[in-house]
């Protein structure tokens, strides 16, 4: 276990280097004078020649490329990406004090979604070939293919214009300063609720489809054949060979979905105006905020590789399996 | 090996046939990609065919080589037909803002007057455009890596799987808002940030596949005859690995669709005033209150082009592989 830990730890820390080398490159290759990364989008226009050079120096903007990847990889690794253009407080910060909005929506819609996707995936599975199997594997097909932002859409308008039964955006209301602690929390409640079920739903359909998968891998397998053949009943079959197995690849959920997640947040914290990452993202990016827009690359990069390597070595735990299979 | 072949992929449509459902997507993916092809003369001003004095005309033709900007001035004489829908996607009219659905307008007017169902007709037009470059280009890039990561494995496939890890661990519409807002939202910058971050799972399929048949009897004879890797790897392994790719380029092509809706919606797609889907649901969101229809057709527009695509690439995975 302790090879298969080490060597999992090892590639995530060369993924790390990559994913520092791709946003770096990505960055470098935009068009236009880096410093302007620095003063903001008025650009260079009016600029005296000795400030601009002074700014270069600063940033080391002066140095060889090579050079100017090793400063800022040494900003990454101290979590430092310098000042935000658009009120000078360090980026981490600005992205930092925004993470826990983001955490607690996402984290409710990843409940809730798992809650329901994952029995109806076993559900639907172990009744396969079946015709309200069929129907419900086309109902998945169907959720998967909506667009997130109009399933919020219509969330907004028939919830809260047709029926005032929930805000339309933002975290509180108005008032929320003057509540009391109840009120409050029942307020911050209230306002989740939409953008929550806009970003339930495809994960919904996403983790049903994935256990429904696994559940029919399963069953195809000999062992299943054999414990048939034995004259196991159907029900035990599937309870105690099939079901117990099919929950393993569930562990790897959590590292497949956190990206998923994190894209999701961008559309619908920007339609709910919900004060998290993904909303400060497309913010930072509309205005040109390259710290703050290089820093959450790398943030999100790098939470969404933690999750991947810690479901990695949780499925390992839970199948010896793919520490031996991994070895060759 | 031709013979086989043509007939594996006989079979393959057979059982595609079987399913209603498969087929139903199959003609509605058709229709949406001939609304898209000839969007110029199903929904225009201009009318399909005039008579004039020096003869027949048909000014709304000449949309299919690149719309003009502004008014374009009619040639004189009689109008014999006109377009199906006669509305441009960018004709203008304040007089008749927000429109509810009716006689003239089958699906209602936008908030500066223009034709919903005219924009849709041409917003097919872009959507399915991107959407299928972008499936190529990933198609291109995944097929290329896999093919080289499952022929050679070793060290070439260690630095395609890391390679590949690295892409995936950025949220994928981070990445691409990313590389599209950064070097300017345009048709081209958004295929190919679609490209360059969908590429993994064709590269996945490929490789598996390569990996599969590189050691059957077929690519021994070729390596045995003196064949250059090269040669072996896109003449003899590749167009025999290609349709677990192909499946992969129909869900590409859905996820294209979903994300250029998306990044039109949130202001960095294609830009105006091109007729985009998303690009309606955004000015929806804005009337939410007012104009219900803004938001439903659009909607519908793409969920049921990115249903059909996932369908059929579905289905085409089932009809490859019957056991499973």
């Amino acid at each position: 276990m302790s090879a298969y830990l080490a060597r999992r730890v090892a590639y995530a820390v060369l993924t790390f280097f990559g994913i520092t080398i791709v946003t770096f490159t990505l960055i470098h290759s935009v068009p236009g004078d880096p410093v302007t990364f620095y003063i903001g989008q008025s650009g260079t226009h009016g600029v005296p020649p000795a400030i601009l050079q002074a700014i270069r120096h600063e940033y080391h903007l002066d140095e060889p490329l090579l050079a100017q990847y090793g400063w800022w990889l040494r900003g990454v690794l101290t979590l430092d990406f310098g000042p935000s253009v658009i009120d000078h407080r360090p980026a981490m910060d600005r992205i930092l004090e925004k993470l826990p909005n983001t955490f607690v929506l996402n984290f409710i819609a990843f409940a809730l979604a798992a809650l329901a996707g994952i029995p109806i995936g076993l559900w639907s599975a172990s009744r396969s070939g079946h015709v309200f199997e069929r129907g419900s594997s086309v109902v998945f097909f169907l959720l998967y293919s909506l667009p997130s932002f109009w399933v919020a859409l219509l969330l907004m308008e028939f919830f809260a214009v047709r029926h005032t039964w929930f805000p339309l955006f933002g975290m509180t209301s108005d008032d929320y300063l003057l509540m009391s602690t109840t009120a409050r929390i029942a307020d911050r409640l209230q306002h989740m609720v939409l953008p929550a079920l806009a970003l339930t739903y495809a994960q919904l359909a996403f983790y049903a489809r994935f256990t429904k998968a696994a559940l029919t891998e399963v069953i195809h397998q000999d062992f299943i054949t054999t414990a048939r053949a034995k004259g196991v009943s159907g029900t035990a079959v599937m309870w105690r060979h099939a079901f117990r197995n099919a929950l393993l690849p569930l562990v790897t959920l959590l590292g497949l979905t956190i990206p998923y997640l994190l894209s999701g947040s961008v559309i619908i914290e920007t339609m709910f105006q919900w004060d998290g990452v993904g909303h400060l993202y497309l913010q930072s990016l509309l205005s040109r905020d390259y710290p703050t827009v290089l820093g959450l690359s790398v943030v999100t990069a790098v939470v969404t590789l933690f999750a991947s390597v810690l479901s990695d070595v949780l499925y390992a735990l839970a199948d010896p399996r793919v520490r031996v299979e991994g070895k060759r | 090996m031709k013979l086989r072949e043509s007939g594996s992929w006989r079979e393959i449509w057979k059982r595609f046939r079987r399913s209603a459902i498969a087929m139903i997507a199959l003609v509605y993916v058709v229709i949406v990609a001939l609304v898209a092809l000839f969007a110029p003369v199903i929904a225009n001003t201009k009318p399909l065919l005039m008579r004039t004095a020096s003869g027949f005309l048909f000014p709304s033709a000449h949309d299919f080589f690149g719309e003009k900007e502004g008014i374009e001035r009619l040639p004189q004489g009689d109008v014999v037909l006109r377009a199906p829908i006669p509305h441009s996607p960018n004709e203008i009219d304040f007089n008749r803002r927000l429109g509810e659905p009716g006689p003239n307008h089958a699906f209602g007017t936008d908030d500066v007057g223009r034709d919903v169902l005219s924009r849709l007709v041409h917003g097919a037009r872009v959507s399915l455009t991107v959407a299928l470059l972008a499936a190529a280009i990933a198609l291109l890039v995944g097929s290329f890596f896999g093919a080289i990561a499952g022929f050679y494995g070793g060290w070439v496939d260690w630095l395609v799987s890391r390679l590949i890890e690295i892409v995936l661990c950025f949220p994928f519409l981070f990445l691409v808002l990313g590389i599209v807002a950064l070097f300017r939202p345009s048709i081209y910058t958004i295929v190919i940030a679609l490209g360059i971050t969908t590429w993994t799972d064709a590269a996945r399929y490929v490789r598996g596949e390569i990996m599969r048949i590189r050691e059957l009897e077929f690519a021994h004879a070729a390596r045995a005859s003196g064949a250059r890797d090269a040669r072996i790897i896109f003449r003899h392994l590749l167009p025999n690995a290609l349709a677990p790719a192909l499946v992969s380029a129909n869900f590409s092509v859905a996820a294209a669709i979903l994300t250029e809706s998306a990044l039109s919606f949130l202001g960095l797609g294609v830009p105006l005033p091109a007729p985009t889907w998303g690009g309606m649901l955004s000015v929806a969101e804005l009337y939410i209150e007012y104009a219900w229809w803004l938001a439903l057709y659009p909607g519908i527009a793409i969920f049921t082009t990115v249903a059909a695509f996932n369908v059929v690439g579905d289905r085409f995975r089932e009809a490859l592989d019957p056991r499973g």
